[in-house]
């Protein structure tokens, strides 16, 4: 890999380095509407799903599109694209009792992170 | 504070550990220091949230292009001349009387930088970043923001490659308003979800 030259740079800051791959060769898992858990098994390494949201359930509300994977990218195991997802999740169902009930708290989260619930 | 004092008090951790790294990455050969003047001159002078507030300007202005922004952010911001780096993916939430919309990144510091240039400190810190998420109401009342209890606070927490940007309800009394006076209205904190404009 060469320097990072000033104009390297400036071709990075203006073209962007988008994660977006090419559509997944399988159709998205899940739905607008369908109810998702978020798996629970704290990994060692990088994540993108906070701890604070594992093991909760929530709704999907949007789909993003296919996206490298972090946790797998980030230790160059491959990008393993896959879909992402916006997973809605209550203020309720993250904080307990703490939460407002019109509280809500709005993630993406990738195909791995999730199992219908 | 006087400048004879700032000069001869140690420098903070963070800046030292900054310094040493560049210092480091330019023996290297890995970055040459020119690209970082670029970049900070870049963000400083050039990029800002007076771009994102081109773009609600137009919204509140143009209803066809407020639907495009709603359908396609990236595609609609790019037609303003904004793109590029940490603004691949864009996605522009509209407040509602019924929905207020708040970001964060509660893993760093996700930021949409082609409309709102470098983020502001309190949006790195811990307690911003943790407190958000869990009392958003608290944290917006502290911002100087009254949510009422029937109303909606949805918290957008940039945790994968989607950056957010909030379009605010236009202020009421503006109807006559030209788009460059309107633009002049919006504030950064009013896009990021912390403050109404």
């Amino acid at each position: 890999m060469g320097e990072l030259t000033a104009q390297k740079m400036a071709e990075i800051i203006e073209r962007g380095s988008t994660k977006r791959r090419p559509d997944a060769a399988t159709p998205p898992r899940f739905a607008v509407g369908d109810k998702v858990r978020t798996r629970n098994d704290h990994p060692p390494h990088h994540t993108r799903l906070p701890r604070y949201a594992m093991g909760r359930t929530g709704e999907i509300v949007m789909i993003h599109g296919t996206f490298l994977l972090p946790d797998s990218n980030s230790r160059h195991l491959g990008e393993k694209p896959q879909h992402c997802y916006g997973v809605r999740f209550t203020g309720k169902e993250l904080w307990g009792a703490e939460g407002h009930p019109a509280d809500r708290v709005v993630l993406d989260l990738f195909d791995d992170y999730l199992e219908p619930a | 504070m006087s400048e004879n004092h700032r000069h001869n008090a140690p420098e903070s951790d963070i800046a030292l550990r900054v310094k040493a790294m560049e210092q480091l990455l330019t023996e290297k050969g890995i970055v040459d220091p020119a690209a970082i003047d670029l970049v900070v001159d870049y963000y400083e002078t050039r990029v800002g949230p007076r771009n994102g507030a081109r773009v609600v300007a137009r919204a509140w202005s143009d209803p066809a292009y407020h639907e495009r922004l709603m359908q396609d952010a990236t595609a609609a911001i790019a037609e303003l001349g904004f793109s590029g780096l940490q603004g691949e993916d864009m996605v522009v939430l509209e407040n509602t009387p019924e929905v207020h919309n708040v970001v964060v990144c509660t893993l760093c510091s996700c930021y949409p930088w082609p409309v709102l240039g470098l983020p502001p400190t309190w949006y790195k810190s811990p307690p911003y970043r943790a407190r958000i998420v869990r009392e958003p109401r608290k944290v917006l009342a502290e911002f100087g923001m009254d949510v009422g209890d029937d109303v909606e606070v949805r918290v957008w927490d940039s945790s994968a490659e989607l950056r957010y940007m909030v379009l605010p309800m236009r202020p009421e009394g503006t109807d006559g308003l030209s788009e460059d006076e309107l633009a002049a209205r919006v504030t950064r904190d009013g896009m990021i979800g912390v403050a109404p404009v």
